[in-house]
């Protein structure tokens, strides 16, 4: 499993230990359930999120 | 009574918009005090708008079938000049300067606005256990949660304090005070209903629609609200249907998915058999069940909690530096979520797209879905934890199983009250649409609805 402790203090985080050790089985088990997932992603899928540009933005 | 009744009783003069205004605000003031259903009142402009919807009836301008009609709405939703709090102190002193587009369609639609709705901190959990504005309770048992994120909504339509009362689900949390409380609740489809105006929990899985006493009521409601908005990115321009089901409507011949796997697991048994008997009933009303099979629903809860993780967070980032605004299930959340790398948001997102296509094929084979929408029936206020079976569940987990993959495909959904567990609380059923299919929806709850009488 990963260190959360040690990400946390990598991206400087500022969780308080009892909080990082409160939510670490959450993270455990979605890292569980998701991480096999992205094998699953062929090369050719774009996210679902959208940006739009208007012409508007050009003026 | 609900809004088609309360309507006719307008026009036949039987009752007028001042009368039901002033029966709502009695009713808020009687039953708040023990629900905190409502977080405020707004009993002047109220009255107000009760006596110009009274006098524009008088005088032949009718607006349509909710003018006149007490309603609330979740307290996400913004009020020009009204506080708004989205059940956070970071919010407290908010005042906005304008309305949300869904205010703006009651509005115009000449819906008498009686009141904010209380709801779970910042829309983000399903207990409606608000640490700053205290708990909300469940009116078929005070000692039970609403459920959420729009407790207060359910809350308020279950006590008979307003007609209808607008929600937002982010992860369930329209359909889940509506089977925790009893009542009928409506996810439209992504798009369909503006999100300008409303505080946002997550840029991309928020829907808005109403919790009302009934599947007509909630129809009514869409057709006020429904519609293109440029103001939103996200709105849809697909034209606005007829969403009102008939008095005779029939589901004759349609064909209704009965999932195989997933919805049917870990459910306490009364859920179960009350769930089936609907299904029993639509068959008895000529539609054809159907056994099928659907995708990786596991799969799409947890790149639905990705998702929602990483983009509340993102929201919330510049809060949450002073911990101590947060209840400590928030933070947990908001925690969670920072954790999250940037490669995991994308990578959720690319695979809820793989799953939008792979979930569309379940469309060349049924017309809809029947699931529960919740795997239990209301919790007790304190309860971390529920007992399905052999299984033991985070209450906020299991709550959101059968109702999160559906906000992160988008699709229209409805929850219907079905029935009761052996302690007499209320169950839903989940009818499952195609994309801006809430008529066919509507349709077949109201059928259901009509039949149960």
């Amino acid at each position: 499993m990963k260190n959360w402790e040690k990400i946390a203090e990598a991206y400087d985080l500022r969780i308080p230990d009892s909080d990082l050790e409160r939510i670490a089985p959450s993270l455990d088990a979605l890292e569980l359930a998701f991480r096999p997932l992205t094998k699953r992603i062929s090369d050719d899928v774009e996210p679902a999120t959208t940006f739009r540009i208007l012409r508007e933005s050009s003026e | 009574m609900t809004i088609l009744e309360a309507a006719q009783a307008l026009r036949r003069r039987a009752v007028s918009s001042a009368e039901l205004t002033e029966a709502a605000l009695k009713r808020i003031g009687e039953l708040n005090p023990q629900l905190n259903a409502m977080l405020a009142t707004l009993d002047e402009s109220a009255r107000t708008q009760a006596k110009a919807a009274d006098e524009q009836l008088a005088q032949g301008a009718d607006r349509g079938p909710l003018h006149g009609i007490p309603i609330a709405v979740k307290d996400v939703f913004e009020t020009r000049g009204v506080r708004t709090t989205c059940g956070s102190v970071i919010f407290l002193h908010h005042i906005p300067d304008r309305d949300a587009a869904v205010v703006e369609g009651l509005a115009a639609a000449g819906a008498v606005l009686v009141g904010k709705a209380g709801m779970h901190e910042l829309a983000y959990g399903i207990t409606s256990n608000n640490p700053h504005f205290g708990t909300i309770r469940n009116p078929r048992d005070p000692q039970r949660i609403p459920g959420g994120s729009s407790g207060g909504s359910g809350a308020a339509v279950a006590s008979e304090m307003v007609f209808m009362a607008m929600g937002s689900d982010t992860g369930g949390s329209i359909r889940i005070p509506a089977s925790f409380c009893g009542t009928v609740g409506l996810k439209p489809t992504s798009g369909r209903v503006s999100r300008y105006g409303v505080m946002p929990l997550d840029f991309s899985l928020d829907h808005m629609g109403p919790l009302t006493r009934s599947v007509r009521d909630a129809a009514i409601t869409l057709q006020a609200i429904a519609g293109f908005d440029p103001r939103d990115e996200t709105s849809s321009d697909e034209p606005v249907g007829n969403y009102l089901p008939g008095p005779d409507c029939s589901i004759r011949k349609l064909r209704i998915g009965l999932p195989q796997n997933f919805y049917f697991e870990r459910l306490d048994p009364d859920v179960d058999i009350a769930v089936r008997r609907m299904a029993a009933i639509a068959e008895s009303l000529g539609a054809c069940i159907l056994p099928v099979r659907v995708p990786d629903i596991e799969a799409l809860n947890a790149v639905g909690r990705v998702i929602l993780l990483a983009e509340a967070s993102a929201l919330m980032e510049k809060y949450i530096g002073n911990r101590d605004q947060f209840g400590p299930d928030i933070l947990a959340l908001l925690d969670q979520g920072r954790l999250l790398p940037a490669t995991d948001y994308v990578n959720a997102q690319r695979l809820r797209r793989m799953m939008q296509r792979d979930f569309a094929r379940v469309w060349s084979q049924v017309d809809c879905l029947f699931t529960p929408t919740t795997p239990m029936a209301a919790p007790q206020i304190g309860e971390k934890t529920v007992h399905l079976g052999d299984f033991v569940e985070d209450v906020r987990l299991a709550a959101t199983r059968l109702v999160r993959g559906i906000n992160v495909l988008g699709l229209p959904a409805i929850s219907i009250p079905c029935g009761r567990d052996r302690r007499g609380l209320p169950v839903g059923l989940q009818i499952v649409g195609r994309p801006f299919d809430e008529a066919l929806i509507l349709r077949v709850a109201a059928a259901l609805e009509d039949a149960a009488r």
